[in-house]
């Protein structure tokens, strides 16, 4: 985006208002120095009985003042700065969308709802502090549920920073069960990193011990992995420079750590993402297309608040992707249980109102309006995404 | 209706020839657009702290031109007086010469406050600057605490805005100054006490009078409601006649309701007077002077979190997310999102967005969609790695139906 124009505006208003400032200074030192002088003049008059001199003085001192004007002077820079000051916002309005919450629906948006989505954010990414200081300062009830796990979560994630493996170890035996379930060997991968950590800074009897103890159970499922961690036994001290080498790799920890994430928010019946990080996100990504809707709703007189769809698709990235929508090429509509996707013998798909008029109500056979094939209903079945 | 002006607003006639391509999803906007998109919205994080910058250097030349002009008039008052002792006139000139003295500190003291806010809107010209498409997510994350921060100091949770301000060092991106500003007129307005809220309207004359403003007025009006429930009617007579008959000509209907007040006491059951003397009124001033703050600053009147959210809420809503097998990766998912989402549109889609059932990855060209012979229909992804596992037997996770890999059929979805 073009902001050099913006800067250049900016960089105008600084100038002219050191200028005015600096008119302010030299004003007052004007001032200061005729008053001055005076004050000098009038000391220096020997006659202390004398009204007359520090009199005339003072009536020279007026009319000095009032030919310096100081009014006048500062006028002519104030005036140039105030041009400016009232341009730049003017500027800024042209520049950017002056108002976004012209795409805000005047709905109930219950702050208390928005309070405790804010808490278990911070509490999600491990901030703990700031989730409980704004509980405390909205005067929320404690989501403590959510809060402890997340707590325990956080305290296994900085042990593993600092390659303390010992809580994350202790959380997997407690789950190994669903853990297992879910086709996770989050077990093995950390009894790994164990293991590695004490091929390069322990013994090699120790290393040995270990293995025994804790990689063997994985001998029969997990050969391969196995083998390669018993290979480097050979290379101890020299690992860096050993064909294993890249079992040294910290991303293992980063792989680890991102599994552990997403195996204990799993098992909490949590996202991995925070859900209002996700949100906010496609707000960011949103929200300009539904500035340019507001905005064509407006001139054409259309109701915003009141609408049940939006008239125009707001594209987000796939990572917003969360259900399947079928949207039939033919007749637009969304498909659902009453009128739901279906697919020709040529394989291309339809939704089942588009295929009964193609049909005729299923009266005769028709041809697929995107390839040469015909069919008829009959050939036609439900699909479910 | 016809969207053509949108970017993003596919026309909604079918293009056959494009259908015989399988393809799921139109391709993302670059993020290069989507950036410059997204710094379009940022108005207000320019224009507040311009707004502050402005106001200080009014007020600061407000104290040049009167304290200069009051010398001078002294020096001509001075001049004029008949009288005068010698030394009177050293004294007076020599109190004077230190009052410009005292004046050239304050004119210091407040460039130097003109030149901190000037380097704001600079640190906030460059911070917009320095979005790019690498350092995006970054930058975003920084514009979630800044939303954060903004919809904080709006609720007036200050400790938790300043702590996460610190914490991420991001003084010069939050307007937490301005705000303290508002405290104290909000604080003092839930204490019931209206003299900061005066203040702050005189202050702020001009352009209250130029926007139409009537929050003075309202502040007057319960001004005069706690005369009349202090059962001081006289003393509420005076008070009205000083302060309310001045907005007479605009607010006749309201000023004549108000004043038969004082016929009423505060305990009338009578509906139409009763409700001058709820607490709750000093509530609504509360909300009506955030309104004017608001304003005045050129923020929007909702906090940008509210923007923001139910911007992303319409655009993530669709019917299946009130299902019970709404993944818990949908914020949607869960109960507080849904109920700020609930008087929200639904999102449209011109094109079909499926999502494989088993692996949660959009079915494209890339990794186009197959169906088993009992119509479920997988991501080619997810079925080539059950049938690699499983010796080319794929299992229906949702029916438990059991067929071969080659049973499959790829389906064409335009
Ligand atoms: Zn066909
Ligand atoms: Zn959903």
């Amino acid at each position: 985006m073009e902001l050099n124009t913006t800067k250049d505006a900016f960089d105008r208003v600084v100038k002219k208002q050191k200028l005015s400032s600096s008119k302010s200074h030299e004003v007052i030192d004007q001032v200061g120095h005729e008053i001055q002088q005076a004050l000098a003049q009038i000391v220096s008059t020997h006659d202390p009985t004398s009204l007359v001199d520090h009199k005339t003085i003072l009536t020279e001192l007026k009319v000095q003042l009032n030919a310096i004007s100081p009014f006048h002077q500062l006028e002519g820079s104030q005036k140039e700065l105030n041009i400016n000051l009232s341009k730049f916002p003017k500027l800024l309005e042209k520049t950017f969308n002056p108002d976004i919450s012209k795409a805000y629906r005047n709905v109930d948006f219950d702050y208390h709802t928005v309070n405790q989505i804010i808490a278990n954010h911070f509490y999600q990414q491990g901030f703990f502090d700031f989730g409980d200081s704004i509980i405390n300062e909205a005067g929320e009830p404690e989501t403590a549920v959510a809060k402890f796990q997340f707590f325990e979560m956080h305290q296994i994630l900085e042990a593993m920073k600092v390659r303390n493996l010992e809580p994350a170890l202790r959380w997997v035996y407690a789950n190994r069960r669903k853990l297992k379930h879910n086709g996770s060997n989050l077990e093995l991968k950390l009894h790994s990193l164990q293991y590695m950590e004490i091929l390069e800074k322990g013994s090699q009897a120790d290393a040995i011990n270990y293995a025994k103890t804790y990689l063997a159970p994985f001998a029969f499922l997990y050969k391969e992995e196995i083998m390669k961690l018993m290979g480097c036994l050979a290379y101890r001290g020299r690992l860096t420079s050993s064909p294993y080498a890249e079992l040294m790799s910290p991303s293992h920890w980063e792989k680890s750590t991102e599994e552990l994430i997403q195996q204990f928010c799993s098992l909490l019946g949590q996202s991995y993402n925070s859900p209002f990080g996700v949100a906010i996100a496609a707000g960011f990504e949103g929200l300009p297309t539904l500035l340019k809707l507001a905005n064509v709703m407006a001139a054409k007189k259309q109701e915003w608040q009141a609408m049940k769809q939006l008239p125009v698709p707001v594209e987000l990235g796939k990572e917003f992707q969360f259900h399947s929508i079928f949207v039939c090429p033919v007749s637009r509509d969304q498909g659902s249980e009453e009128n739901p996707p279906m697919l020709m013998p040529c394989l291309h798909v339809l939704c089942k109102q588009s295929i009964m008029k193609l049909s005729k109500s299923s009266t005769r056979t028709f041809k697929c309006p995107y390839c040469p094939a015909e069919a008829s209903v009959a050939q036609c079945r439900q699909l479910y995404f | 209706m016809e969207m053509d002006s949108l970017p993003n607003g596919n026309s909604a006639t079918p293009n056959p020839s494009s259908a015989l391509i399988p393809t799921a999803a139109a391709p993302p906007s670059s993020k290069l657009n989507q950036l410059a998109e997204s710094l379009k919205l940022e108005h207000q994080f320019l224009r507040v702290p311009f707004e502050h910058y402005k106001k200080t250097i009014r007020a600061n030349h407000r104290v040049v031109e009167k304290e200069v002009s009051s010398v001078i008039s002294s020096v001509a008052e001075a001049a004029d007086r008949d009288g005068m002792s010698r030394d009177e006139a050293v004294n007076h000139l020599s109190s004077l010469v230190s009052r410009l003295q005292g004046l050239k500190r304050k004119l210091e003291e407040g460039s130097r406050v003109e030149h901190l806010q000037a380097q704001r809107c600079r640190a906030r010209l460059d911070h917009l600057e320095s979005a790019d498409a690498q350092n995006l997510s970054e930058w975003n994350n920084v514009k979630v605490k800044r939303i954060l921060v903004d919809y904080m100091l709006r609720m007036s949770y200050y400790d938790t805005a300043v702590k996460l301000a610190e914490s991420s060092n991001m003084q010069d991106l939050v307007d937490i100054e301005v705000f303290q500003e508002a405290k104290k007129v909000i604080d003092a307005l839930q204490n019931q006490e209206v003299a900061p809220a005066l203040a702050w309207c005189a202050e702020n004359k001009s352009r209250l009078k130029k926007s139409k403003s009537k929050f003075e007025f309202q502040v007057r009006l319960q001004e005069f409601i706690e005369l009349v429930r202090a059962e001081n009617s006289l003393r509420a007579i005076t008070y009205a006649r000083k302060y309310l008959a001045p907005w007479g000509p605009s607010h006749m209907n309201e000023l004549q309701r108000v004043f038969a007040t004082v016929a009423y006491k505060s305990t009338t059951e009578c509906t139409i007077y009763k409700v001058f003397f709820e607490p709750k009124q000093w509530d609504f001033l509360v909300d009506q002077f955030k309104q004017e703050f608001c304003k005045l600053y050129g923020m929007t009147l909702e906090p940008l979190l509210n923007i923001y959210l139910q911007a992303g809420l319409s655009a993530l809503k669709t019917p299946y997310c009130y299902e019970d097998d709404c993944t818990k990766e949908d914020p949607l998912s869960q109960e507080n999102f849904r109920k700020l989402a609930l008087s929200l549109p639904y999102s449209k889609q011109h094109h079909s967005k499926l999502v494989c059932y088993i692996t949660k990855e959009l079915m494209d060209t890339e990794n186009p969609p197959q169906v088993l012979p009992n119509g479920y229909v997988y991501s080619t992804k997810a079925l080539e790695d059950m049938a690699k596992k499983n010796n080319g037997k794929i299992t229906c996770p949702r029916t438990n139906f059991v067929c071969n890999y080659k049973d499959l059929v790829k389906a064409y979805i335009s």
